[in-house]
């Protein structure tokens, strides 16, 4: 088999971001869309300070979230490793930018060009519009590979046939080849070298090592080379600027949407459909819950690039929790439809079961996002769970309060949304604790403890004082009631809504090692921008 | 990935010579017609020291060619007025009116005469980045030297911003105008400042990366973490300008603390003046009879000749010696029987005071660390040992010292630049596999090959070009404003020394006079190309207020500058990518290009002139018919002031002097003869073969990039460590000045000492910016500091965005950088909006806090204070050049000063 990596030495690289420029050329990228770029990585205390070079770029990993995630199957993995993307199939749905951990992902929706309107002679050349408003990303240059392979030649060794960055750098920092021949360019290096890749604890196995030093370092070390100056920085501050994670771009407060009114509709429907089989009259309740959620539907298809090719998100439930999803919604929908049209019950319990896995997916959806720590954390999944349960208990519980017929039901719903509340809050705070027990971007962890009294107040305090308060004052129960609803289903509204727009910062970028730089020696881990794991 | 199938795809081959660090050589890939990428060549990979590639900069040519706010037509200003806030009111005009009205201008001032009333030229020429103009400007060296005197002393960053002391010492000390370690083979390196890794160009950055795998050791001493240092072994933040101290301390502790035996003595004793023995007034004493300077010869127990053979010298002692002293102006003192030390020991007596503890006060770098440097210095220097380069053996000493341009410009330079080169002679490792070495020469003749710049001179010496001090040769008429020949004996009289400067003292006279010197009156015409000294001098203000006085400024201009902006026609040339010129390559050049190979590469045409940028061979040619210079300027063409002779032993594709010549006819006869003479006159291949190979080469021997063993062959001897004749010559000086009465040098002249003295430069810059400006300089604490940019270093690429967008990525662009514990005590956050202010002036930027600086120093990348270029005007960068006045206080004997100045810090905006 063949596996084409690529091999950056930080021990050689300068940052001069040659092969930045050589990429944007090669691949003719918009202004800003740099699919290989190096980072500058200042960190120690003065005045131990270490200062790191670090190419970046898609790591086609041999277990790619992009891939797992895409709805379309316009993003694969060639048998070669590397990882594609179809632009004539992406709908630009941007779940492979949150599922990617390496921010290798790029998506533009107009044309941009170096000096403002209007294009160069060398834009206009280059210009292409299929990779308008769909995901982009390094590619290693697959074109030179296979017309290297077509023609013969070994990619990473001759240059027609190897990756524009690679050719390019002056240092000769950077190397490409196959890693499963023993007796390529890249595996003696791995061989020789000591080496780390980015992120190895989200386990994605991506095909781009980092050398830090050599494997027989003493050999290296010169004669009468005193070291002992050279000491270790401490892992102290971190010039952080450009090289923190940064929040996520794409997924705006129309992508949230999705999940708000996704949650709230499917927990409003299985509320509206138990008290349906109940005998209760909740037609037009669940008929609103059905709106919710195609309202959450809707402002997806508004945000995603290109719109007119959303049926795509059907090709791929095999992997894809968002085509699976779609799939869902394709069954519950029409069953919710025809149960309400035909007043079956049967079917009722049907699209009553259906819209679990669809709550379920939204859950999944996020949790496949490995890109997002505070996303892919596995607690997301019963926390969304729940608080799509205790939104649609609370909103039912406030229409208990509108609606005569439901009255009946309102102390019953009470304290299913007591119940669903305190579960919902004790699995927050599992949530929380174990992103501060493992780790997780900084901002992340401010942003939702900033978010924590808030969420204690209006997701579990208001609603649990005014549901007990109106079973011990019933002339008040009924705004009580409402707003022990209400309260609880805002309180998950805005504990989603903040988690998807303000909480979804990204993995950022790490070193294992800093490398030792000549003579000197190699140095300890830097994780700019995350909170220090608690677990050790 | 193109969108579509390109119906036509090429590459056309030529070179980036962008910064100094180049040439190198590179492929435009060429699709439809339309520049798409840069590429390395790789056709030149066996031949080209790294390999073929060309760094960042290269890949901004495409947007240099196709960028909208490119000047498309020459342009003349209707308004008469000039200045910052003047509109210049450019019109569009034809060629031939611009080149018409240039010419009427130059046909004018010919006809007044060369020279103006003053004396000085009437013409002045400013070419930018460190000579790589010529790469660009086809013919035009032929017209300057058709025209006779031109004034190429108006600076545009010479002096303050390159590194001076280094150009005129290293010349003078190892024929290396500029100093590299021999990073092939060196083990380790000291490397003050030195940013090799973003100013070295490719060839640095390869070389010194091969190095760090090898397991060099670099240890980069200066006061913040550069792209170097943060590619080194080691970072020690010294305090600004006292590494002088730091290199003095290293030499105590090979002198004063390791057994003699440890070093190179035999290297001493030959190839240097240590065992010269001095007489009572600090001169060498010589022999009566041959006026030879005497050792002592401790086999004979007698005084020699020091050039008498089967000797054994003395480095040490006092002996008891008859003699002469030659002084200045050839005054002799006899002397009987007096007490001398040779040179050796007036050196070991000089550093003594100076330990790693006197200098661990001064440094801020402990005592312990200066020591162990040293000794490590010592360890690595394998004295003793030697090495096979093509059969002949040489020493082999693995050990350098680079020096960074802020350290050996300005005062200090002497210092620092005397240690480095004593430093390797001590372990014998100047010019040596290994050691320290030269890469060029721009100041002996001939500067194409350092070798044969090795002439016999003084007292074993090698022959130095320095301007005459002598009584009756003295030029007490400056033939330019920068009074470089008056002045600076070391600048010599090349066609680099005008340049060299001190550059800034043409712009002063603007303003002011120097007593019993000519008021220069501007220039009635002035050149600019590549340069914008209105932003890339020091006190930019005031520069850019000169030259809105000048009368007739022409600039070649690719888009509007704040220079050009002063410009009475602009004419716009052919960029980088749009020009033809052939150019040397490889041999021994700037930096870190020595070859094994040398010869010549074409910069071909891979895009087509746009709007009507013209070639600067076709505007040159017809400057030349214009101004009835066309024979005097096609015979130098023929002589080869453009870069290559066209006739030599057996070959003459000279052109026909009184035709004028199309732009390829010149070239293809000028490749014909690159063709002749790297082949003795075998082939004859033209601009069609050069199209299509792109460039052609012959071996050049590594021998060659060592100068010992020239020196070994022609029996001479490197002047260290005692300076006895820029001593005698600056006694000279001081009497030829005072003869005429001028007295504003004084403080400069006593820089000419035969061993260098600590000089506290902080007290110099304070006292001197306190005395000029009346201000407490206890209110500017920090030291402001810059650094190069490998983005745009030299590169004239500040309105690419392209380049803008990589350089980003790499942090300190665009900000103040300052230590965060720093910023803390002033209640200074990351991101906040600061005002810098020295004495003169003041500039406003976001500051970017960082571990990687000292406490007290503030740092700025790169010079950005842009308000005409578009693009570069949005920065809002800050800058440190229009913080430094120019000042004769801060001015050394050289002629230039350092690139820094003491400034205060105060928040004027909290961070978004």
């Amino acid at each position: 088999m063949t596996r084409w990596a690529m091999v950056a030495d930080l021990e050689r690289c300068v940052g001069c971001q040659t092969c930045t420029a050589a990429c944007r050329h090669a691949n003719a990228t918009s202004p800003a869309v740099q699919w290989r770029k190096v980072l500058d990585i200042e960190a120690g205390s003065f005045p131990q300070v270490k200062r790191t070079f670090v190419p970046v770029g898609c790591q086609h990993c041999a277990d790619p979230p992009c891939m797992h995630v895409c709805p379309t199957t316009a993003t694969r993995q060639r048998d070669d490793g590397i990882v594609t993307i179809d632009y004539d199939i992406c709908i630009g749905c941007a779940y492979c930018d949150v599922a990617c951990p390496y921010q290798a992902r790029f998506k533009i929706d107009a044309p941009h060009f170096a000096y403002g309107d209007s294009a160069m002679q060398n834009e206009i050349e280059r210009e292409d519009p299929r990779r308008l408003s769909v995901a982009q990303k390094c590619t290693f240059c697959s074109d030179r590979i296979d017309f290297g392979l077509e023609n013969g030649v070994t990619p990473g060794i001759d240059p027609r046939a190897t990756p524009a960055c690679v050719n390019a750098c002056i240092a000769t920092a950077l190397h490409f080849g196959d890693i499963d021949d023993p007796g390529s360019n890249v595996s003696r290096l791995l061989r020789e070298y000591k080496n780390f890749r980015m992120h190895e604890e989200v386990a994605t196995e991506p095909g781009f090592y980092y050398l830090y030093d050599a494997a027989d370092h003493a050999a290296h070390s010169g004669r009468g080379a005193d070291t002992a100056a050279a000491a270790d920085p401490v892992a102290g501050r971190v010039r952080t600027r450009g090289v923190e994670p940064w929040h996520q771009q794409h997924w705006d407060w129309k992508a949230a949407g999705n999940f708000l009114c996704g949650g709230a509709g499917s927990g409003l429907y299985i509320s509206a459909a138990a008290a349906a089989l109940d005998g209760y009259p909740t037609a037009m309740l669940a008929l609103a819950a059905l709106g919710i959620i195609a309202i959450g539907l809707l402002l997806l298809l508004f945000k995603i690039g290109r719109p007119l090719r959303f049926i795509y998100v059907l090709r791929q439930p095999q992997r894809s929790w968002m085509s699976r999803e779609a799939w869902i919604v394709g069954v519950f929908f029409p069953a919710a439809l025809i149960a309400l049209w035909f007043q079956s019950n049967v079917l009722l319990a049907v699209a009553m079961l259906l819209s679990l896995p669809f709550l379920f997916s939204q859950a999944m959806i996020l949790k496949e996002a490995k890109g997002i720590p505070a996303w892919r954390a596995p607690l997301i999944v019963p926390l969304i769970v729940i608080t799509g349960l205790a939104e649609g208990a609370g909103l039912f519980l406030a229409a208990t309060q509108g609606l005569a017929p439901l009255a009946p039901l309102a102390h019953g719903t009470a304290v299913a949304l007591l119940i669903l509340v305190v579960a919902r809050t004790g699995i927050w705070r599992a949530y929380l604790n174990a992103l501060i027990t493992t780790g997780a971007p900084t901002r992340t962890i401010e942003t939702l403890i900033y978010l924590r009294p808030w969420f204690f107040a209006f997701g579990l305090l208001i609603p649990a004082l005014a549901a007990i308060a109106a079973f011990y004052f019933p002339p008040a129960s009924s705004p009580l009631f409402i707003v022990a609803g209400l309260s609880a289903f805002a309180g998950g509204w805005a504990m989603k809504f903040i988690l998807i727009t303000r909480a979804g910062y990204n993995q950022g970028f790490a070193l294992a090692h800093t490398p030792r730089r000549g003579a000197g020696v190699a140095g300890p881990p830097v994780k700019p921008g995350w909170t220090v794991s608690q677990a050790g | 990935m193109s969108a579509r199938k390109s119906n036509s795809d090429r590459t056309i081959s030529t070179y980036c010579y962008q910064c100094v660090a180049g040439p190198d050589l590179l492929k435009v890939r060429i699709q439809d017609g339309a520049a798409t990428e840069i590429n390395p060549n790789f056709d030149a990979a066996q031949i080209h020291p790294a390999g073929g590639r060309v760094c960042v900069k290269a890949y901004g040519l495409i947007q240099k060619a196709y960028s909208p706010n490119r000047i498309l037509h020459p342009m003349k200003r209707t308004n008469p007025k000039k200045g910052r806030d003047q509109d210049p009111g450019f019109v569009e005009i034809s060629w031939d009116e611009a080149l018409a009205l240039v010419a009427e201008k130059l046909n004018g001032a010919r006809a007044a005469g060369l020279l103006n009333a003053q004396g000085y030229p009437r013409v002045a020429a400013s070419f930018g980045g460190g000579g790589t103009p010529t790469a660009y400007m086809g013919t035009l060296p032929a017209f300057l030297a058709a025209w006779g005197p031109v004034d190429m002393s108006f600076g545009s960053g010479q002096g303050v911003k390159c590194y001076h002391s280094e150009h005129l010492y290293g010349e003078l000390w190892h024929r290396a105008f500029t100093v590299s370690p021999d990073t092939p083979l060196c083990e380790y390196l000291v490397s003050f400042g030195a940013n090799v890794e973003a100013s070295g160009g490719v060839c640095g950055v390869k070389r010194h990366a091969d190095a760090r795998a090898r397991g060099m050791k670099r240890v980069q001493i200066e006061p913040h973490l550069s792209i170097t240092g943060a590619c080194s072994a080691e970072w020690i933040p010294i305090k600004p300008k006292t590494d002088a101290a730091f290199l003095f301390a290293m030499i105590h502790v090979l002198l004063h603390e390791q057994p003699r035996t440890r070093l190179d003595l035999a290297f001493l004793k030959e190839r240097t003046s240590a065992t010269y023995l001095i007489g009572p007034h600090g001169y060498f004493l010589r022999d009566p009879a041959t006026r030879k300077p005497l050792v002592f010869n401790t086999k004979a127990r007698h005084p020699v000749p020091f050039d008498t053979s089967g000797i054994d010298p003395a480095i040490e002692g006092d002996f008891a010696v008859d003699g002469i002293e030659a002084g200045p102006d050839n005054e002799e003192t006899i002397h009987r029987d007096v007490t001398a030390m040779p040179a050796f020991a007036h050196l070991v007596a000089h550093v003594k005071e100076y330990t790693p503890e006197w200098a661990a006060q001064i440094c801020d770098v402990s005592a312990p660390t200066i020591r162990r440097i040293a000794n490590e210095y010592l360890d690595h220097a394998r004295v003793g040992e030697t090495i096979d380069i093509e059969g002949v053996t040489l020493p082999f000493r693995p050990v350098a010292i680079a020096l960074g341009k802020t350290v050996n410009n300005g005062w200090g330079g002497y210092e620092c630049c005397w240690a480095r080169t004593l430093l390797p002679c001590l372990v014998g490792a100047l010019e040596v596999p290994g050691g320290t070495l030269g890469t060029t020469v721009r100041l002996n003749r001939p500067a194409d090959n350092r070798w044969s710049s090795v002439k016999p001179g003084p007292d074993g010496f090698m022959d130095y070009p320095m301007n005459p001090t002598s009584r009756d040769q003295w030029i007490a008429q400056p033939p330019a404003r920068s009074i470089h020949r008056t002045l600076v004996p070391l600048v010599a009289n090349s066609a680099w020394s005008q340049a060299l400067g001190p550059t800034h003292l043409a712009w002063m006279m603007q303003n002011e006079d120097f007593e019993h010197i000519p008021h220069a009156d501007p220039p009635d015409v002035w050149f600019v190309y590549r340069t914008n000294p209105a932003i890339s001098f020091w006190d930019t203000r005031a520069v850019g207020e000169a030259m809105a006085k000048f009368p007739f400024t022409v600039c070649f201009a690719f888009t509007r500058d704040e220079t050009n902006h002063m410009a009475d026609v602009l004419l716009p040339d052919c960029t980088d990518l749009e020009g033809l010129q052939l150019l040397r390559i490889g041999g021994t050049k700037y930096v870190e290009q020595f070859w094994d190979y040398q010869g010549f590469a074409l910069r071909d045409q891979a895009v087509p002139p746009q709007g009507e940028a013209k070639d600067f061979t076709f505007i040159t040619t017809d400057l030349a018919r214009r101004t009835g210079l066309l024979e005097a300027y096609n015979g130098a063409i023929n002589r080869g002031a453009h870069g290559v002779r066209l006739n030599g032993q057996n070959y003459d594709f000279s052109l026909d002097p009184a035709k004028v010549h199309d732009v390829e006819a010149i070239w293809d006869a000028t490749c014909r003869a690159a063709s002749a003479e790297i082949t003795d006159g075998a082939e004859s291949q033209g601009l069609d073969w050069f199209r299509e190979h792109g460039f052609r080469v012959k071996p050049f021997s590594r021998l060659q990039w060592y100068l010992y063993p020239k020196l070994v062959e022609s029996g001479l001897r490197f002047e260290q460590p005692y300076q006895e004749r820029l001593f005698r010559i600056g006694k000279e000086l001081e009497q030829r000045l005072h003869e005429h009465d001028i007295h504003w040098w004084d403080k400069q002249l006593s820089e000419y000492e035969p061993l260098p003295h600590w000089r506290d430069l902080g007290e110099l810059w304070e006292r001197a910016l306190a005395e000029h400006f009346k201000v407490n300089i206890a209110d500017y604490p920090f030291w402001l500091i810059t650094a190069r940019s490998m983005q745009y270093s030299w590169g004239g690429n500040v309105g690419i965005q392209l380049i803008k967008e990589v350089a980003d990525n790499v942090i300190g662009h665009g900000s103040v950088v300052m230590n965060e514990s720093a910023a803390a005590k002033l209640g200074i956050g990351d991101g906040d909006i600061v005002e810098v202010a020295s004495p003169l002036n003041s500039t406003r930027g976001k500051v970017l806090l960082s571990e990687g600086i000292r406490p007290d120093t503030l740092l700025m990348i790169g010079q950005f204070d842009h308000w005409a270029t578009p693009f570069a005007k949005d920065f809002h960068t800050p800058s440190m050049n229009a913080l430094m006045p120019m000042l004769l206080d801060l001015t050394d004997a050289t002629g230039s000063s350092a690139d820094l100045v003491k400034v205060r810090i105060a928040r004027r905006e909290v961070a978004a």
